[in-house]
C-alpha cells in the first residue's frame, strides 16, 4: 500500500481545518450585530435553560426520550455501515432494500416529529 | 484489499504480530482496571464512565481480532448510545439514590448467588469440554472479501427479511419511548419561540441570568433562595423542580457572616 | 467483485406478513397525521382491514409449501395454519381492545407518561385512550406470524423480539390500577429480556455445533457434525428456555400470574390466545424440524417440564382468589398439555394445532366476560366479589359457566374434544405416562373452575356485589365467538380436525 492512497484523506483534513479557521475568523467581521437584553444571558441560544436542581439531583424525563431516539437512529446507522462498505457489490437490490428500511424507520421519525417529541418545551 | 483484511491474514497463522501484542498489553490493563473500578466506584457516574473505558478497549480488541464491524458497533452503539442512556438514567433516578438492601424474599440473594455460580460453572465446564480442543475454522472463508463485506453479504441476502423486520422493532421502540416519556401538549398549550421570547421581555420579568440558589445565601439547602445585591430574597433562584419546603425559622434565618454579626436579623 | 446475488424471494408466501406489517406502519402514519378525533375510527377499520386482508392472503396460500429467501422463511401447512389461527384470534381480541362502552375512553390510558395518581393523571381520567395500541397490536401479530414460519433461528429471534416488545408496552397501558399495570410491564420486560438472552446464547452454541443457524441445517448437522455433543445439548437447553418462557412452562412461568393480572384485560386475552399459539408454533417447529433426529436426548427432559407444568399449574390454580390469576395458572397448566403435544413430535402436531384454536377461543371468551364485571373502581376480579352473580345476571353466569365447563373438559365442549384429540395422539406416540399425568391434572384443574361455578350460582351475594355491565357490540361479538366456537368444536370438531390433518407435518427439507 503506497502513501498516495492517503492523499484524499489528508486533503479532507486540511480542508476541514481551513474551513473551521475561516469561519471563526470571518464571523466577527461579516456577522450582523444587533444587541438586546437576551445577549446578557449566560448561554446565548434563545432557549431558557431547563430547570435542573443544582447539586446533582434528578433530571427531567425528557432527557430519556432524547436518549432513546438517539439510540434508535444510531442502530439505523449500524446497518448503513456494512451497506456502504459493500455498496459496489450489492447492486440495485441493495439500494432498494436500504431505501425500504430507511423509509420504514422514517415512519417512526414522522410520528415522533408530529407528536412533538422533538420539541424541548 | 484493506489493511484490516491483511491483519486477518496475518492473524491466521498462529504468530501474534508485534503491533497487536503491544496494543493488547497496553489496553488489557486499562480494560481490566476500568472493569474493577466500575464495580468498586462509589459514585454511579464514575462507574458508568469507567465502564465506557472498558468498552472502548474491548472495541479496539475486536478490531485487532479482525472484526472491524463488531468493533465499530461496540464503539458506536454500546459506548456511544447505550452508555449515554445509562448516564441519563442515572441522572433521571438521581445519582445519589442507593439500592435498597432489604431482602424482600428471605434467602433470595443467597439462592441467586448459589444458582448463578452453579449455572456459570456448569456452562463453563461444559463449554471447556466442548470447545477446548477445537481449532477454530471458517474465519478465513467468512472474512475472504473482508469482514464487513461478509456481513453485508449475509445481511442483505439471506437475512434480508430479518433485517427489514428490524425496522418494526425500531418503530416500536420509538413509539414506546414516546408513550412512556412524552406528554403531548394540548392545542394552544404549546408556545413557539417568538411568544416565549416576547413573554420573557414583558414588564416585570427579568430576562437576565438567574442567580443560582445559594448565591450569597447563608444555608446549604437548595431550597434556600439567593439574596440579591439589594439584600432581598429572590424566589426565582429556587428551582421549580425542587419540592417547596417550609423552612423553619432557624433554617431560613441568615447565619452570621463576617460583616454581619447581628444574629437572626435579616438585613 | 460484483458477486452478491439476492436469493429467490417468493412474495406470495410473504404477503400475509407484509400486509400486516404494512398496515401497522400505515397505522403509525395515521397516528402522526390524522386529527385526534378521527384516529380511533381510522385505526379500528385499518387494523381490522389489515388483519382480514392478511387472512385472505393466507387462505389463498393454503396449499403453498415453500422455503424462500434462502431458507429464512419456511411456509408450510402447519405454519400457514398457525398464521391463520393467530390472525383470527387477533381479530377477535381486537373486539376487546377497541371496546369503549364499558369504560369511558376504553381500557387503555390516554397518556401513559403522566405519573400514576398525579394531577395530570387525574385530569386525563375521562379522555379517550391512546390509539397507538392498534399499530402496536398489529406489530405484535405480524411478529408472531413470522415467528411461526421462521426457517432459521436468527429470523426467529428477530420475530420473537418484534412480537415481544409491543406486548411489553401494551401491558403497561392500563387505564385503571396503573401502578400494578406498570409493574406487570416491567416484570414481563425484564424477565423477557433475560429469556431472549438465553435464546440468543443457545443460538450461538448451536451455530458452533452445526455451523449454521437454519433449522434444516441443524437437523443435518446433528448427523454429520464433528463437534462435541455438549454444544448441541447446551445450545438446545438454552434455546428451549427462551421458548418455554414465552409458552409459560414451569419453571419459567413465574411472570404469568403477575403479568396476566396487571395487564389490561384485553391485552391479557391477546397474550393468552395469540402469544400461546405463536410460542407453541415456534416450539413445535424447532423440535420437529431441527431436533427430531435427537429426540431421544431431549424427550425425557421436556417430558419432565411438561409434567411439572401440568401439575404445578393445576395445583396452584386451586389456591387462587383472583379470576385473572386463576386463568393465568390455568393457562400454565394448558401449556403443560400442549407440551405433551410437543414431546409427541409429528404424531401430535395436528391435535396441538386444534388445541391452540380451541383453547384460544375459550380463553378469549372468558377474559371478555371478566371485563364485564365491574364496580366504580373498574373491573372487580377478586373471586369473593363474584359470589351470587347468578341471581342478578343469569345470562352472564350461564355463559361463564359454560366456558368454565369447557376449560374443565366436560363433553360437548371444545375443552373435551381438544384434550381428547391431544391425549389420544400422544398415547399413540407412546407417551402414556404423560397422558396419565395429563388426565389426572385436568381432574385437579376442574376443581377451581367448578369452584367459580358454585360461587356464581350457589353462594349468597356479598354486600357489594359488582354489576355486570352491558358492553358494546364488539365485546358481545367476542363473547359470542368464544362461546360459539367452544360449543361447535365440542359438538362437531371434525371439520377443523380435517383441516389440521390436511396441514400435514412441518416442512423439513
Amino acid at each position: 500500500m503506497s502513501l498516495s492512497q492517503w492523499v484524499p484523506l489528508v486533503v479532507l483534513f486540511t480542508l476541514a481545518t481551513l474551513f473551521a479557521l475561516f469561519s471563526v475568523t470571518i464571523a466577527p467581521y461579516i456577522g450582523p450585530r444587533r444587541y438586546n437584553k437576551a445577549k446578557l444571558e449566560a448561554y446565548e441560544c434563545g432557549i431558557e435553560p431547563t430547570p435542573t436542581p443544582p447539586g446533582g439531583s434528578r433530571f427531567p424525563v425528557k432527557f430519556y426520550l432524547t436518549a432513546m431516539l438517539f439510540i434508535i437512529f444510531d442502530i439505523e446507522i449500524v446497518f448503513l455501515y456494512p451497506w456502504a462498505v459493500a455498496f459496489d457489490s450489492l447492486g440495485m437490490f441493495g439500494f432498494v432494500e436500504m431505501l425500504l428500511f430507511i423509509v420504514t424507520v422514517f415512519v417512526a421519525y414522522t410520528y415522533v416529529w408530529r407528536r412533538g417529541g422533538l420539541d424541548w418545551d | 484489499m484493506s489493511l484490516l483484511a491483511q491483519g486477518a491474514l496475518l492473524a491466521a497463522d498462529n504468530t501474534v504480530p508485534t503491533g497487536e501484542a503491544v496494543t493488547f498489553w497496553i489496553l488489557a490493563p486499562i480494560a481490566l482496571g476500568g472493569a474493577i473500578g466500575m464495580v468498586l466506584a462509589r459514585n454511579a457516574v464514575h462507574s458508568a464512565l469507567l465502564l465506557v473505558c472498558t468498552m472502548l478497549s474491548l472495541g479496539v480488541f475486536y478490531v485487532l481480532q479482525a472484526g472491524p464491524f463488531i468493533g465499530m458497533v461496540q464503539i458506536i452503539v454500546y459506548t456511544g448510545a447505550i452508555m449515554m442512556l445509562f448516564l441519563f438514567v442515572i441522572m433521571l433516578v438521581g445519582r445519589h439514590t442507593r439500592d435498597s438492601l432489604i431482602e424482600v424474599l428471605r434467602g433470595q440473594r443467597l439462592a441467586a448467588v448459589i444458582l448463578g455460580v452453579g449455572f456459570a460453572m456448569l456452562l463453563g465446564t461444559g463449554l471447556a469440554r466442548g470447545v477446548g480442543s477445537v481449532t477454530a475454522k471458517g474465519l478465513d472463508e467468512a472474512n475472504a472479501n473482508g469482514n464487513v463485506e461478509g456481513i453485508a453479504k449475509l445481511l442483505f441476502t439471506k437475512y434480508i427479511f430479518a433485517f427489514e423486520v428490524t425496522s418494526a422493532l425500531l418503530i416500536t421502540a420509538a413509539i414506546g419511548a414516546m408513550l412512556l416519556a412524552h406528554i403531548e401538549k394540548k392545542p394552544g398549550e404549546k408556545l413557539d419561540q417568538k411568544v416565549l421570547s416576547r413573554n420573557r421581555f414583558t414588564k416585570g420579568n427579568y430576562p437576565g441570568p438567574k442567580s443560582g440558589p445559594g448565591v450569597f445565601a447563608t444555608s446549604d439547602s437548595v431550597a434556600t433562595p439567593a439574596i440579591l445585591p439589594d439584600g432581598t430574597f429572590t424566589e426565582r433562584s429556587v428551582s421549580k423542580v425542587v419540592p417547596a419546603r417550609e423552612l423553619t425559622l432557624t433554617e431560613a434565618r441568615p447565619k452570621a457572616t463576617n460583616g454581619n454579626k447581628q444574629d437572626g436579623e435579616i438585613r | 467483485m460484483n458477486d452478491i446475488q439476492l436469493p429467490a424471494i417468493d412474495y406470495a408466501a410473504l404477503l400475509p406478513m407484509l400486509i400486516v406489517f404494512g398496515a401497522a406502519c400505515v397505522g403509525i402514519l395515521v397516528e402522526a397525521f390524522a386529527p385526534r378525533g378521527w384516529r380511533f375510527v381510522i385505526q379500528v377499520s385499518l387494523t381490522i382491514g389489515g388483519l382480514v386482508a392478511g387472512l385472505v392472503a393466507i387462505i389463498v396460500n393454503r396449499d403453498l409449501e415453500i422455503t424462500t429467501i434462502g431458507g429464512a422463511v419456511t411456509v408450510d401447512g402447519p405454519g400457514l395454519f398457525l398464521q391463520g389461527a393467530i390472525i383470527i384470534l387477533g381479530i377477535v381480541s381486537l373486539g376487546l381492545i377497541a371496546e369503549r362502552r364499558l369504560e369511558r375512553g376504553g381500557p387503555f390510558v390516554a397518556e401513559a407518561a403522566h405519573a400514576a395518581n398525579s394531577d395530570g393523571d387525574k385530569r386525563q381520567e375521562r379522555e379517550p385512550g391512546a390509539t397507538e395500541v392498534f399499530p402496536l397490536t398489529l406489530f405484535a401479530i405480524a411478529g408472531m406470524m413470522l415467528f411461526c414460519v421462521s426457517g432459521d433461528l436468527l429470523t426467529m429471534f428477530v420475530a420473537l423480539e418484534v412480537f415481544s416488545l409491543p406486548l411489553y408496552l401494551l401491558c403497561g397501558l392500563a387505564r385503571r390500577r396503573r401502578l400494578i399495570s406498570q409493574e406487570a410491564a416491567l416484570k414481563y420486560f425484564l424477565l423477557g429480556a433475560f429469556a431472549s438472552a438465553f435464546f440468543l446464547y443457545g443460538v450461538a452454541l448451536l451455530y458452533g455445533y452445526a455451523g449454521t443457524v437454519s433449522l434444516t441445517g441443524i437437523r443435518e448437522g446433528v448427523l454429520q457434525s464433528e463437534q462435541s455433543g455438549i454444544l448441541l445439548a447446551a445450545g438446545l437447553a438454552l434455546l428451549a428456555i427462551g421458548l418455554l418462557f414465552k409458552a409459560a412452562a414451569v419453571p419459567f412461568h413465574v411472570w404469568t400470574p403477575d403479568v396476566y393480572q396487571g395487564a389490561p384485560t384485553p391485552v391479557t386475552a391477546l397474550m393468552a390466545a395469540c402469544t400461546k399459539a405463536a410460542a407453541f408454533g415456534g416450539l413445535l417447529r424447532v423440535f420437529n424440524v431441527a431436533f427430531e433426529t435427537t429426540a431421544w436426548d431431549w424427550q425425557p427432559v421436556l417430558a419432565t417440564v411438561a409434567i411439572l407444568t401440568m401439575v404445578v399449574g393445576s395445583i396452584l390454580a386451586v389456591a387462587q382468589t383472583d379470576i385473572k390469576r386463576l386463568l393465568a395458572y390455568s393457562s400454565v397448566a394448558n401449556a403443560g398439555y400442549l407440551l405433551v403435544g410437543v414431546v409427541s413430535l409429528n404424531g401430535a402436531v395436528g391435535s396441538s394445532l386444534f388445541y391452540l384454536i380451541a383453547y384460544g377461543f375459550s380463553v378469549l371468551g372468558a377474559f371478555a366476560m371478566v371485563t364485564l364485571v365491574r364496580d366504580s373502581e373498574g373491573e372487580a376480579t377478586h373471586l369473593s366479589r363474584w359470589a351470587g352473580l347468578g341471581k342478578g345476571s343469569p345470562l352472564f353466569s350461564a355463559l361463564f359457566t359454560f366456558l368454565m365447563l369447557g376449560f374443565a373438559g366436560i363433553p360437548l365442549t371444545s375443552g373435551f374434544t381438544s384434550k381428547f384429540a391431544l391425549f389420544s395422539s400422544a398415547w399413540d406416540s407412546d407417551q402414556s405416562v404423560l397422558v396419565i399425568v395429563g388426565v389426572l391434572s385436568s381432574v385437579v384443574l376442574a376443581f377451581p373452575y367448578l369452584k367459580v361455578v358454585v360461587l356464581l350460582w350457589l353462594n349468597p351475594p356479598g354486600e357489594e356485589t359488582p354489576t355486570v355491565s352491558v358492553p358494546s357490540m364488539l365485546t358481545r361479538a367476542v363473547i359470542f365467538a368464544g362461546v360459539a366456537v367452544t360449543f361447535v368444536l365440542g359438538v362437531a370438531p371434525s371439520f377443523l380436525l380435517d383441516i389440521v390433518a390436511d396441514a400435514g407435518p412441518f416442512l423439513a427439507k
